[in-house]
């Protein structure tokens, strides 16, 4: 069971996720993609074993100022703070506008013709590694 | 302590893992009229468990499918103390075992591999040679649907793979301009991933999620390509089931296993025959648990070599950065291209053995930022975070090495005190270090790697000296040979002090190459379950 979220801790994790990844160039911003919304219950949900971590870090930065808390717990406390830090980039880079803007497809699927025949077998780069001959020691008799 | 339930069936052979040893025994054995139980601790995976073609997949790749037991922490996993290893093991209990995140480069060793105390005066000689072994990996070859390319220098002569090779890519072809610049070795590698549709499996379609599952059915993993022919030829598979102690009878012969069901219950199942195919570390802690009072090492360790001389493979790397677009995340992974330029002994580099090279494809964004991890805030995080993905994301490769690590002896499996898993069975603890032949090893290659980057036209990269999650291959803790005092089964696997009691895993590796082993350990497996089946009138049985 996913832990509760008020929007009062939403909000703190959005600047904090903000703080981390910024709109940048082409990039997004966390919150822009939605990272503080259902997303990270969802993240939350596929992780429970973040969660423990991510709600006392979430406790930390709540009603003080991103940039300070964010300091302050990737100082004192590591594992709130990569707890937190992973759930925020792997929500974002599970949006599909993060990935266009860095022009990842995901883990696609792609179509090939498995006898076509290889660059690297008609251009001469294979032939130059034949060419050198066995590299192997042969077992002694 | 419940009570002992007795399973009425007496097993003409009583496998232990259902792995990639346990699976070819289970087949060859049941299609040839054994009456076959194996019992697997796991249970049987679906593919469409697997994240690799869902958004989350990077997310789940770092607990629920991570290759480290201690990480997944699953109750079908058993914990291991590495306190004392600088490496870390990695493997997957189910049916199908570690093949089912393996990444499936499918190599043979060299004919060197099996002499290394003759050509390199350190180690022991095997008892088999290349030559011995040929027939069985071109069989295994068969069975697993290998994608490659005959005609690798590297290697005598032999028959072709079964299908053709998979695309190289952008990052196997930019690596291979690096090789040929230099004129050093390079090959497209042989995966078990089909090229193309075969035996009930999918062409591959360059995922690239191959470690963390395969959701399209195409990778060879063992519960695919065996399992479904040993089960239609009448074997029994019972998933669940813990193994805590091989039974030994009066006349010092195995009788079977005592195992825990996932309801908690004790039950023995009684056999003819035991193999053991648990892994490195699961067949010498089964071995060692099962201590018969005559052996204060544990049942078949009238040597002292049970769990000694563990070898892991220790896994070096060269990153390198390029100014084009590679389309890294692109699979298979499974690897590309190999290299055993540098494998054979030169000993005017101060080392003795080599490794093999491969390139794999980098995954996706996520994973890449964890390489981040220990730097200041304002390095990592902020613009910096979207200037460094941008830089290296889909633009990088890595040349990884496998270095052999020769027998030590010092580097074992035992029994741990105080740690057990999830049944109360105590745990394995993992003493393993590096030896300075290996150190030296590993410096030359990077080096080596360094410069096939840099000839490949890398304007940055990193290297990494030693990946402590990278022991997936475990080998040694068994070894084979034909003297009883300095080994612990023969050459077909067979346990000198029990005579039906096998063992077919990578425990009975007298040396550990460079290679990945699976290919390797299923053709051990085949050569020695067939020569079980061959000797079967003359096998000594439990009464």
């Amino acid at each position: 069971m996913a832990a509760k979220i008020d929007d009062k801790g939403r909000e703190a994790f959005a600047a904090f996720a903000d703080l981390l990844i910024p709109a940048h160039k082409k990039m997004p911003s966390a919150s822009s993609v939605g990272v503080a919304g259902p997303l990270l219950d969802e993240v939350l949900r596929l992780r429970p074993d973040l969660q423990e971590d991510f709600m006392r870090g979430l406790e930390a930065i709540t009603g003080e100022k991103a940039g300070a808390a964010a300091n302050a717990l990737y100082k004192d406390d590591e594992a709130a703070f990569n707890a937190m830090s992973l759930v925020a980039s792997a929500a974002y880079y599970m949006t599909p506008q993060a990935r266009e803007a860095l022009g990842y497809p995901g883990q696609e699927s792609l179509t090939y013709d498995a006898h076509a025949v290889p660059d690297y077998m008609v251009d001469g780069m294979i032939e130059r590694v034949t060419r050198r001959g066995a590299i192997y020691k042969s077992t002694p008799r | 302590m419940p009570s002992v339930k007795k399973s009425p069936k007496v097993a003409d052979v009583l496998i232990i893992g259902a792995g990639a040893s346990g699976s070819i025994a289970a087949k060859h054995l049941a299609e040839n009229g054994f009456d076959v139980v194996c019992l697997e601790q796991g249970g049987k995976v679906d593919n469409s468990e697997f994240w690799g073609d869902k958004p989350e997949w990077e997310l789940m790749s770092q607990k629920r499918w991570h290759p480290n037991p201690n990480v997944r922490d699953l109750e079908n996993d058993y914990p291991v103390d590495t306190s004392d290893s600088d490496v870390n093991p990695l493997m997957y209990n189910a049916v199908g075992g570690s093949t089912i995140l393996f990444a499936a480069h499918w190599q043979r060793f060299m004919p060197s591999d099996f002499r290394v105390k003759t050509l390199d005066g350190v180690a022991d000689d095997w008892p088999i040679t290349y030559e011995d072994l040929l027939p069985f990996y071109e069989e295994v070859d068969i069975e697993m649907g290998v994608s490659g390319l005959g005609g690798d220098p590297a290697y005598p002569p032999g028959k072709d793979f079964p299908l053709p090779p998979l695309p190289i890519g952008k990052i196997g072809m930019k690596a291979a301009e690096g090789m040929n610049k230099l004129g050093w070795h390079w090959w497209p590698g042989p995966n078990a991933i089909p090229s193309k549709p075969y035996d009930g499996r999918n062409q591959c379609v360059r995922r690239g999620a191959c470690l963390t599952g395969c959701p399209d059915r195409a990778k060879a993993s063992m519960d695919h390509t065996h399992w479904p022919k040993a089960l239609a030829a009448g074997a029994t598979l019972i998933t669940g089931a813990r193994v805590r102690e091989i039974t030994v009878n009066d006349e010092g012969l195995a009788s079977g296993a005592i195992y825990i069901d996932r309801n908690g219950r004790e039950r023995e199942q009684k056999a003819n025959v035991v193999i053991m195919c648990a892994n490195g570390i699961g067949t010498p802690r089964l071995l060692q648990l099962s201590n018969t009072g005559r052996d204060s090492g544990g049942l078949a360790n009238s040597s002292g070599l049970v769990g000694k001389n563990l070898m892991m493979h220790p896994y070096a790397a060269v990153s390198g950065k390029f100014d084009e677009p590679l389309e890294s995340w692109l699979g298979p992974a499974g690897q590309t291209i190999h290299s055993m330029q540098w494998y054979e002994t030169d000993a005017s580099r101060g080392f003795v053995r080599g490794a093999k090279w491969n390139v794999m494809p980098s995954g996706g964004p996520l994973g890449m930022r964890a390489a981040y991890g220990g730097k200041a805030l304002e390095d990592s995080w902020g613009e910096n975070l979207h200037r460094n993905t941008k830089k290296v994301f889909g633009r990088s490769f890595e040349w990884g090495i496998i270095a052999e690590d020769l027998p030590d002896e010092t580097n074992t499996v035992t029994i741990d005190p105080n740690l057990t898993d999830s049944d109360g069975i105590p745990a394995p603890k993992l003493t393993y270090k590096n030896s300075e032949n290996t150190e030296r090893l590993i410096d030359f290659h990077l080096e080596r790697a360094k410069e096939a980057m840099a000839a490949a036209g890398a304007i940055e990269m990193s290297a990494t000296r030693l990946m402590r999650d990278c022991g997936w291959h475990l080998m040694g803790t068994a070894r084979m040979g034909n003297d009883p005092k300095t080994s612990v089964v023969n050459q077909y696997g067979q346990s000198h002090d029990v005579p039906n009691l096998y063992i077919y895993d990578g425990s009975v590796f007298v040396t550990s190459s460079g290679f990945n082993p699976t290919g390797t350990i299923t053709a051990i497996a085949l050569r020695s379950v067939k020569n079980l089946i061959a000797n079967r009138r003359n096998q000594k049985v439990a009464a």
